[in-house]
Formats: structure tokens, sequence, C-alpha cells
């Protein structure tokens, strides 16, 4: 049923958008709705779909965009809206990380999932091959002048599955430091051209963020990674890919890994993160909340937390994730177009949810506006673009990503990665790094063996 | 309210006595007739109401807030840039909430409808008639109390998606039908009800049908009122199945909703207190109004088993 | 025959007109008036939603059915042995045990402390009733947005009384020690009402006379507590026990939404270990296993309980 765009926009920033008479069909579906049910069990699977009595093609779009994303994905949707007022688009924000992929997989299984959502490229592995997404249709995509040569090559080649594309990217999103100018200046960490210097080693890095402790006089780095499902993974695989290691992980085993490298990245985190210098033991919000008050002269996370703190930090700084170890490298994923499966599909609405997702990437200047790399080179590649600050000083983190381990249970808001977080809790605020690595090499031998649900019948 | 409307069913119901003699002297039968054991227990009564009212009364205050205040050091009950309406404004403006709030009313009125409309003629057969597998029912049904119906969504969902519910009304509603408890509460009440009076009926040739709709029923309004409040308490709190049972956020019950959709912004504590606020009113404004009956109908249905 | 049918066609309502003494009984309306006539929306929904789901989802316990519709073959016990190896299962049971003892004890006692000096008649009445009971009114969603706020490190109300107390903060959902203290303290903020209500009506059957001959055999207000109050609730008591412990079991709702099982595994109760593995990891078949042995467990502390309280009544 009809979800207006009121519900991506955030408490404290709605504004009424195209869709706003919606919700008086919406009562009234939801009476008659009850009428069909007080009548009978004849009646009883009639509740939700009704006609909505619009010409209007409706395209129901999931999204786990929050904060600041938010509010741009509400201009862009305004933009696509002006371009083509055929389009009825319901937004649909709902909580990031397990919920949301459980709630996908869930609408898809049920039959009335939404006609598009947003998937992390990495999460494909886990849903294209086990039914719960539809291809998309190339040809219509072009005929929205959009085709596949538009997108960086590796990006688009990662959406594909059994000769289909599943997936239609929209963006690169990096993992990365944002720093207060005016700590960072103060504790010495600027180069002559104002930039965040570059640091020689993990000593060296350890060092300067107890410069930055006493200039904040409190934290010298935050970084919320307590009961998050994603943080603890993108800054630990980020560190163990800088020091050149790698990961495989074969379904059926056995898994293998660098344990000299995962030690050495528990140790360095342990050692930054002591709880004297800068708090071990700080979740998403706190961290976030430490940094934008000026409790921290630097903060790990990523890119999408740059509209809200270019709101909220007078002297924003952003960098690349400084390079620590011996390789340049940051943790970066990709906020992808699906089309969920539903049991019955009108050709209509399909081709509308191409067109949607068409005008939704060519209309991405706006989403570089909010911090992401447009993952459309045509956008990427235009003036507009390059000339956004502080975007231009962190986009070469776009051109070392790393990419999570290619695997049917890994990826955004995975069970593996909250996994995988547990391991930095362990190494920050349990039993250390020593035992972080031993934690690691059971999950991940524990991982690897286990079935994959979306093989079989599929 | 007076002590005595909330005594259960006892068979001893003293009459109505002047209230405040009465206290008087529950007082002094409880904590005897010197001063310090009733200072002592005014002082802890108040310390413990303090300890539950601090935490609504905290986040009703910054439901008034700035987001910029509800984060900032030092706390404070009145916000440095005065109070504000602004996030109750993007709620409603938002409209999530109000077609949440009208889920939660369908389903739970028509739970508690078809809950009863199920079990109250099953209670009266049990209760009443003599068919075959009445003891072998009665004793299924009890036992049915003790499995937690959380432990079938899996078996449920699956059910759901085979008959093409996932996603509506029916979906969320009808498992929620399955309450044993009532059924045995009913029974209990019915099995009270003197034998005279249905003897009377029979010989009058009055159908069972007519027994039960002319004779016990009206006899039985209280105990109906108890579990009605019982089941619509019950199912408008529901959160587990409706959780799984929809996914389309225009389906969504209120207590599913606020926390899945609007947690999406989650850094905004103030709003999330005004939603909190929001999904709390409708309870709290129906206790306020039928303090009584929801006081007895908890006493009366949670000592069912009693 | 028209009159059997119009009879049978509405048996439904209870206003249909009655027949005449010793009229016509055909065979319908003689169903109409047995027990079946007026089981048959009972036995419908509950073998619809209760045992079938129960029988369906035993069988899917033997199976490797997924989420996404895959698998479904019959796997033999094989569900059963990974779940008794996997130590997931015995962690979560026993965090779910952990929950279940420390929120029980006090949700008993402070529950008997709230109706006790309620019941004492201080002067307030109405808003000792207010502030005990309205929270369980309250859904799950306002109580876990309402104290993850209150929970949170830093600005939190909670860090900020200690820190005003001169102590240092707790991670009240970060800290694996804490968390699930925390969410116990949550859950009986916002249950104990219940029990309170069910205390406080059981104080008022309690007969005065009872009292009254312990204060004349000079029993002062403490003994009178102990020797008159309390073995006079015994039997709430036990109801009491059984529903909680029975609640406490099936925790959910709360964990979900205040810490989704974190941090590590520390909260995570079985029923969330069951939505995780079925929901969030597509595992039908081993998530129905581990809710049977879940199931089994329930049943068996059921029958347990009930049979140490009738056996104290008889004894």
């Amino acid at each position: 049923m009809p979800h207006p765009p009121g519900g991506a926009e955030g408490p404290g920033r709605s504004r009424p958008g195209p869709g706003r008479p919606t919700r008086r069909q919406v009562l009234r579906g939801g009476m008659i709705g009850a009428g069909a049910l007080a009548l009978g069990a004849s009646a009883l699977g009639c509740g939700a779909p009704l006609s909505t009595g619009s010409d209007a093609t409706r395209v129901r779009f999931w999204s786990l965009f929050q904060g600041g994303d938010g509010a741009r994905v509400q201009t862009m949707l305004s933009d696509v809206h002006k371009q083509a007022p055929g389009l009825r688009v319901e937004p649909t924000t709902l909580a990031w990380g397990p919920p949301y992929y459980t709630k996908l997989a869930m609408a898809s299984v049920g039959g009335r999932a939404p006609e598009t959502a947003i998937m992390h490229m990495s999460r494909l592995p886990g849903y294209a091959p086990g039914g719960l997404l539809e291809p998309f249709d190339l040809d219509l995509l072009a005929e929205f002048q959009v085709t596949p040569d538009d997108f960086v090559p590796d990006l688009w080649r990662r959406g594909r599955y059994d000769g289909h594309s599943y997936a239609v990217p929209l963006d690169t999103h990096p993992f990365i430091a944002f720093y207060d100018t005016a700590m960072a200046d103060e504790a010495g960490l600027l180069d002559s051209s104002g930039a965040l210097r570059a640091f020689e080693s993990d000593e060296d890095f350890i060092a300067a963020s107890h410069e930055l402790a006493r200039a904040s006089g409190a934290n010298g780095v935050a970084f919320g990674h307590v009961n998050d499902d994603a943080q603890g993974w993108r800054l630990f695989w980020n560190l163990y890919r800088q020091t050149g290691a790698d990961m495989r992980l074969p379904e059926g085993g056995p898994a293998e890994f660098d344990r000299d490298a995962a030690l050495r990245a528990y140790t360095f985190l342990a050692g930054l993160f002591d709880g004297e210098h800068s708090a071990a033991d700080l979740d998403y919000q706190t961290a976030l909340a430490a940094f934008s008050d000026g409790r921290a002269g630097m903060l790990f996370t990523g890119e999408w937390e740059l509209p809200y703190l270019a709101e909220a930090v007078e002297n924003l700084g952003a960098a690349p994730f400084p390079t620590v170890f011996e390789e340049p490298g940051s943790y970066a994923d990709s906020h992808s177009f699906v089309l969920p499966r539903q049991s019955a599909s009108d050709p209509e609405r399909v081709r509308a949810a191409h067109r949607f997702v068409a005008l939704m990437v060519r209309n991405s200047l706006t989403w570089g506006k909010a911090g992401h790399v447009p993952a459309y080179v045509p956008v990427a590649d235009s003036d507009a673009y390059r000339a956004l600050e502080p975007q231009s000083d962190y986009a070469a983190a776009g051109e070392t990503p790393v990419l999570d381990p290619e695997a049917w249970f890994a990826g955004a808001g995975s069970k593996f990665q909250s996994d995988m977080s547990e391991t930095v809790r362990t190494a920050l605020s349990g039993s250390g790094p020593e035992a972080a690595v031993e934690q690691l090499d059971r999950a991940l031998a524990s991982w690897v063996t286990r079935p994959n649900p979306s093989k079989g019948d599929m | 309210m007076s002590v005595q409307t909330i005594t259960p069913l006892s068979e001893r119901r003293s009459a109505r006595a002047d209230r405040a003699r009465e206290r008087a002297r529950q007082r002094t039968l409880i904590l005897g007739g010197g001063k310090l054991p009733r200072v002592a227990a005014m002082s802890a009564l108040v310390v413990m109401a303090a300890v539950w009212l601090v935490p609504m009364l905290w986040a009703l205050a910054t439901s008034f807030k700035t987001e910029q205040d509800a984060v900032s050091l030092p706390l404070s009950l009145v916000p440095e840039s005065g109070f504000t309406l602004e996030q109750y404004r993007s709620l409603f403006a938002a409209g999530d909430v109000q077609l949440w709030m009208f889920n939660s009313l369908l389903v739970a009125v028509l739970v508690t409808v078809f809950t009863l409309a199920v079990s109250a003629p099953a209670a009266f057969a049990m209760s009443r008639m003599a068919f075959r597998g009445r003891a072998a029912l009665i004793a299924l049904t009890v036992a049915a109390i003790v499995v937690p119906p959380q432990l079938l969504i899996v078996p449920l969902f699956e059910q759901m998606v085979a008959m093409n519910l996932v996603d509506t009304y029916a979906a969320v509603i009808l498992p929620q039908l399955v309450m044993p408890i009532i059924v045995f509460i009913l029974k209990r009440f019915f099995d009270a009800v003197p034998r005279e009076l249905d003897d009377a009926a029979r010989i009058d040739g009055a159908s069972y049908w007519r027994l039960f709709a002319t004779v016990i029923l009206p006899l039985s309004r209280p105990i109906l009122a108890a579990a009605s409040i019982f089941v619509f308490i019950t199912a408008w709190n529901n959160y587990l199945w409706p959780f799984i049972a929809t996914t389309d956020p225009a389906l969504m019950t209120l207590p599913v909703g606020i926390p899945n959709v609007l947690n999406s912004y989650g850094s905004f504590y103030a709003a999330q207190m005004a939603s909190s606020m929001v999904a709390a009113a409708p309870m709290v404004a129906v206790f306020l109004l039928f303090q009584r009956h929801i006081v007895r109908s908890v006493a009366t249905t949670g000592l069912g088993g009693q | 025959m028209s009159a059997p049918a119009t009879a049978a066609a509405r048996p439904a309502s209870p206003e249909s007109p009655p027949c005449a003494a010793g009229g016509a009984r055909g065979p319908l309306r003689r169903a109409a008036d047995s027990g079946w006539a007026f089981l048959v929306p009972f036995v419908a929904v509950y073998a619809a939603f209760l045992v079938w789901p129960l029988l369906n989802g035993l069988w899917m316990s033997f199976t490797d059915s997924t989420l996404n519709g895959g698998g479904g073959d019959f796997v033999g016990v094989a569900n059963y042995a990974e779940a008794l190896g996997d130590p997931l299962v015995w962690k979560t049971l026993g965090n779910t045990a952990f929950f279940t003892l420390i929120t029980t004890v006090p949700l008993v006692l402070v529950a008997l402390a709230m109706a006790v000096l309620v019941h004492a008649g201080l002067p307030g009445q109405w808003l000792w009733r207010l502030s005990f009971f309205l929270p369980f009114l309250l859904p799950v969603a306002t109580v876990a947005l309402v104290w993850k706020y209150l929970y949170v490190g830093d600005f939190g109300l909670l860090n900020q009384a200690l820190g005003a107390l001169g102590s240092e903060g707790l991670g009240w959902l970060t800290d694996e020690n804490v968390a699930m203290w925390s969410i116990a303290a949550t859950t009986v903020w916002w249950t104990v009402g219940f029990n309170f209500l069910l205390y406080l009506a059981a104080l008022q059957s309690i007969p005065d006379h009872l009292y009254e001959a312990a204060t004349l055999d000079g029993a002062g207000a403490w003994a009178r507590l102990r020797f008159v109050t309390v073995p006079q609730l015994r039997n709430t008591t036990g109801v009491v026990l059984l529903l909680q412990v029975l609640a406490s079991l099936k925790v959910f709702d709360q964990i979900y939404l205040l810490t989704m099982g974190g941090p590590g595994d520390s909260t995570r109760s079985l029923l969330l270990y069951v939505y995780d593995v079925g929901f969030t990891g597509y595992r039908f078949g081993y998530s129905a296993a581990v809710s049977y042995i879940f199931l089994a467990i329930v049943v068996a502390v059921a029958v347990a309980q009930l049979w140490f309280a009738s056996s104290r009544r008889r004894a």
C-alpha cells in the first residue's frame, strides 16, 4: 500500500511531497479492508492491495538512507518527479543493517515486495542466486539513456550474476577520516597546503592521535563500533588490507587469512583506542556526537555522515582513510538499485521502475553533494561534481577501494559483518588483540562450512 | 479509585465503607499504630513512584525540545532554547503515525471481536454441553495455554506465504485469534453460573443457542468486558507477530512502525521521544478514562489460572 | 423442510427465532444445537493457526527448507544434531535462563512490596497505582526508545546522574557484563505493574480478622507481613511465578529493540536466535528445530511448575 514520501523524510525535516493525497486513499483503503474483514472469511485476503485511483504508475522504493542521506534522496525524488510526473514514487526508509535486509528478503518471499530497493553491492551474492531479485532489462534501461558503459566497469561487473544484471550502482561510498581542522592544526597534523599530512607508520598515527586528544581536551579519534553491525569490520578490513594481506573464503572451506596481519591490525586499534587518549567503547551515535560536539579531533566513519557533519562542525576536514600500514586503501561499498521479486509483477510497473532507476542515476549529482562518489560516470566526470568541497579531498579514496570479500554470507548488514565486528570489540574492550585473532579464526572457519541457503533447487 | 473496586471475583465482598475510616483501619492493620512505619512506608512509596515516573517524564520533556537541546550537556529538564512543538509537528506532517495508529486500532478491535466470537461459544460448549471428545478438547485447550505462539513464527510465516497473505491485515489478525487462556477463563466463569438457570430455560424448550444468548451471555457481561480489555491490550501492544507478518510500512501497527521505520533517523532523540509519546498516548488515554475497568480486567484475567 | 434450513443458515445469530417448544427437530437443527456447532469457529481457527503450524513446524524441523522456498528435503535429525552442538544455542539458552532468573525475582518481590505498601492505605492511592501500573500499558516501541535514550553513553540521563554522584558512567547497553541487567531493569519497570495489580487484588481478599488475631497475639507489622500476608498470598505467588517464568522465557521484543542481541551475543535470547537463524539467515528448517527444542523446554518448565504447585497445595 502507498507510503508517501513523508516516510523518507526524517522527523524534523519533513515537507509535503507529491504523494501527499495518497494518505487519504490509504485510510480509505484501510476502511475497505476493514469492511471486507468484517464481512467474512472470503474477503480475508483483500486487506492490502487496492487500486490507487490515479493515472500515475506507482513505484515503491525502499532504502536504508539515514540522516542527511534521507534529505538528499528527497531532493532527488522531487527532481525525478519534475522530470517524470507520471511516476508516483513512494519511498520508505527502514533501519539500516540486518533489519533492512531481513525485511527485504521477507518482502520478496511474501510476494508484495516494493518495485525497487537499494541494496549494497556486497550483498548481491546472497540475494541474486536465491531468486529474491529480478534482473534488469538492459534494453529498457537503454531506452531511458542508461547503459552498462556509463559505469565503472568493475562496479558493473559486481552486479552481474549468471549472465544477467541484477544491480545498477548508484555510488561508491568509502570509509574515511573526518577531522576538525582547527584541532588538527593545533596538533601539528596539517601540511603546508592545509590538508591532513601523511603518516609514516602506525606508531606515527597513534602519536598524532595523542596530540589530537590534547587539542580536543577529550578524545583523539572517535570511533563508534559497540552494538554496531558493521563499523568494526569496516575499520578492521580496511587496516588488514592496508598490510597487503588477503583473505580467501571458499564455500566448504578452508578459510585462509594472514594471522600476523590480523594481529597487527587489532594491535594497532587497541593501541589507538586505549581508553585514555581515545575512548574504546563508543557506539555509533555517541562517537558521532562526540566529534560533532568537539569532544574528539577526528572521526572514523563513512563519508555518508558528511551532510550532518558539514552542518554540525565548524572546521570540518575530510581525507581518505590514512595509510598507516604499507599500502593505501579505503574500505568502500556501493549502493545499488535492485528489483525485488514480486509474485504478480505488472509490466507497466516494471517499466516505471526501470525509468525511475535510470532517472535517479542520472540525477546523482545531488547524491555526490551528500558525500558519495557517483557511480554514473557522466556525473562523476562532470565539472559540477569535481568542484565540490570537501568531496574532492577524499575522492581519491574511490581510486583505491577495499571491497568486501565475495561470499554469499558477506556484505553490508550481514551477520558475517557483525560477527567480524565483534572481533574488534574483543580487541578493544574484551580480551585483547590475540584473543581477537583467535575469534576471527573460529568465526571464519565456521562461516565457510555453513550451507549456502540460496543454493539447492534455485 | 476505591480499594474495593479491584476486589476480584472473591466470594467475600465487603460493603463499601467510608473510605477514610477504612483506610485508617487498614493502615493500622498493616502497619500498626506507630508513626515510624508510616513514615517509612510513605518514603518507600515516594521513592518507587519517582523511579517509575521519571523515565516517562524525562522522555516527555525531551519530546518538546530541539534535537540540539536533547543531546547537549549539561542535561536540563528545561531546554536552553525553550520548549517547542516542532517534533510533533513534523511527526504528524509525515503522516505515518496516523496510519499506524489507524492500523493498530483496526487490528486490535478486530482481534478482540473475533477472539471473543470464537472463544465464547466454544467455552460455553465446553462448560455446558455433552459431546464426544469434550474432555479431550478441554485438556487440549488447557495444554495450548502453555504453547508460546512466538515459537511458531517460522511455520506461521511460511503458511502466510503459501496463503498469499503476507502484508495483509488478515495475516496480522488471524494468528492472534488463538488465545486459549480466554477460552479457559470464560469456561471457568460459565461453570460458575448456577445450572438451575439453564435447567429452567431448557424445560421451557429453549435451544442451547437461546440459553447461551439470553441467559449466559447477559450474566457474563463483566467477564466478557474483562476478557475484551485484556485481548485488546494484548493485541494493541503485540510486537513480534505483526513485525513478522508485515514488511510494507503502510500495514504496520504503531509498535512495529515506530521503531522500524522512523528509527532510520537514529540520531534524532527528540523526534524519537515524540513518536514514543504518540505511540503511548492512546493507551494512556484509555487507561485514564477506564481505569477501574482496566484494573479489574487485568486482575481477573491475570488470575485466570487461579 | 424449510424450517431446519433456516435455522441452520443462521446459527451464528443469537437472535435467531427459537423453535416453538416441542417443534420439529430435523437433523440440521440438531447439529446446530449440538456442541460442535458452537465449536466450529474455534476448531477452525485453532486447527489453522495453532495445530497446523505446530505440525508443519515439526515437519520443517526435519528438512533443510529455507526462507526463499529452497531446500525442503528430508534431512532426518540433522538439524537437531546440529542444534545440540551449536554453541550459540547453548549460549542463548543460558542467556534466556539468566534473564528469566534476574527478572522473575524482582518482578515478584518488587510487585509484592508495591502492593503491600499501596494496600496499607496511605494517602495518594491514585498516584501510586498510576505510576506503578501505567508502564505496563505502554507499547514496547515506547519502552525501548525511552530507555535507549536513558541508557545512552555520554548524555544519557543515567550516566549523567552517576556522574553527578561522582561515579563513572556505565556502558548500559554497550558493556556485555551490564547489558542484560539493563534489559532486565527495563523489563521490570515495564511489566511489574501487572503483578502489582494481581497482588493488590489478592491482598484485598485477605480477611481482616487474620490481622486482628495476629495483632492480639502481639505480632508487630513485620511479623504480620511474614506470618499472615505472605502465606495468604501463596496461591497468587504461584500464578505470578508461572506466568512470569513463561513470559520471561520467550523474551524477544525489548531485546530486539534495545540491543538486537549484542554486544557480542551477551543479550541474545533463544527466541532472538530463532529469528536470526530463520529470517535473517534464511534457514527455516534449522530455525524450526531450535524452536522445537525450546518448546520442549518451555513445556517441561510449565509442567514442572504446575506439578510443584499442586503437590504443595496437597501437602
